[in-house]
């Protein structure tokens, strides 16, 4: 039997530990140039796909918010609206992934959730671009070519986060939050 | 556990389904091309309803150029200069098509419905 302050304990270094890993993917993927503005393959969210899967949606979020507060302070676009596109992306997958999980949680893995988040973070994007930074019909015209990219490296990372899944295998009972 | 599971298998199809969508919303056609608009120095810019056929003849810095409306198309039949690339541009059909004879200082534009485009040549 453990005490309440020991899982606290433990759930803090597991976001921890894992905020510091999709830290390190978000920041080696700004430093990739991206052959269309608003595409990158967004692997950083194979970690909050892990994470959710194997330790739920609060620790997920904790992790992805972590992520994009962390990880827009070592770039230096904490505020900008680099980081505003972020943050709203993150929130929009978080939301996505929190809605899919309660309509089909059993029958989902790792792909699906993916999936939907990469949608709903490139779908939220464009809005927010839109409404905010660029209110000009013609940025819509570019949402098919990025929901289309979203929908491929969605998948991309899907699988990545799966076969993890898969080579970390089920979860041990004392490893449970 | 398997890499894929079969609610995935759905969540894939409907992604695809949902791009498919937005290619078709943002890059379908446009609506139909509804005039030709054509301009001459000194003149008012006129719109010939593409639905009627018309013949036309447009006075410009060297001459009369002609123009004709047929079946929903329109293109330049004769003028008074060089090249004729005017003429030779054909029959415009879709919204944002131009022919122009810019010694003449005659353009015709097909305008109406949603423009796909800010330009079209061939």
């Amino acid at each position: 039997m453990q005490s309440a302050s020991d899982a606290l304990a433990r759930d803090d270094r597991l976001i921890a530990g894992f905020a510091a890993l999709a830290i390190a993917i978000h920041i080696l993927e700004a430093a990739f140039p991206s052959p269309l503005p608003g595409v990158k393959p967004g692997l950083a969210n194979v970690i909050t796909v892990i994470v959710l899967l194997r330790y739920g949606w609060y620790t997920a979020a904790w992790v992805a918010a972590l992520r994009v507060l962390a990880g827009s302070l070592l770039v230096g676009t904490f505020l900008s609206p680099t980081f505003i596109m972020s943050a709203s992306g993150a929130f929009a997958a978080l939301l996505a992934m929190w809605l899919a999980q309660r309509l089909a949680g059993p029958w989902l893995g790792a792909l699906g959730y993916s999936i939907c988040a990469a949608l709903a973070h490139m779908a939220t994007q464009l809005v927010v671009a839109w409404q905010l930074f660029i209110p000009h019909p013609a940025l819509l015209k570019l949402a098919p070519f990025l929901l289309t990219a979203a929908l491929v490296f969605g998948m991309v990372s899907g699988v990545i986060a799966a076969s993890v899944l898969n080579t970390l295998g089920p979860r041990a009972r004392a490893d449970r939050p | 556990m398997s890499l894929v599971r079969p609610g995935d298998a759905v969540v894939v199809t409907l992604a695809a389904l949902l791009v498919g969508a937005s290619w078709a919303a943002f890059w379908g056609g446009g609506g139909p091309a509804e005039f030709a608009a054509v301009s001459a120095p000194g003149q008012p810019l006129q719109q010939l309803p593409l639905g009627t056929d018309a013949v036309l003849e447009v006075r410009g810095r060297l001459g009369a150029s002609r123009l004709e409306v047929r079946d929903g198309r329109a293109r330049f039949t004769d003028s008074p200069c060089v090249g004729r690339l005017c003429v030779h541009a054909g029959w415009l059909s879709r919204s944002g098509q131009v022919a122009a004879c810019l010694p003449n200082g005659v353009v015709l534009e097909i305008t109406g419905g949603e423009r796909e485009f800010d330009a079209i040549s061939f």
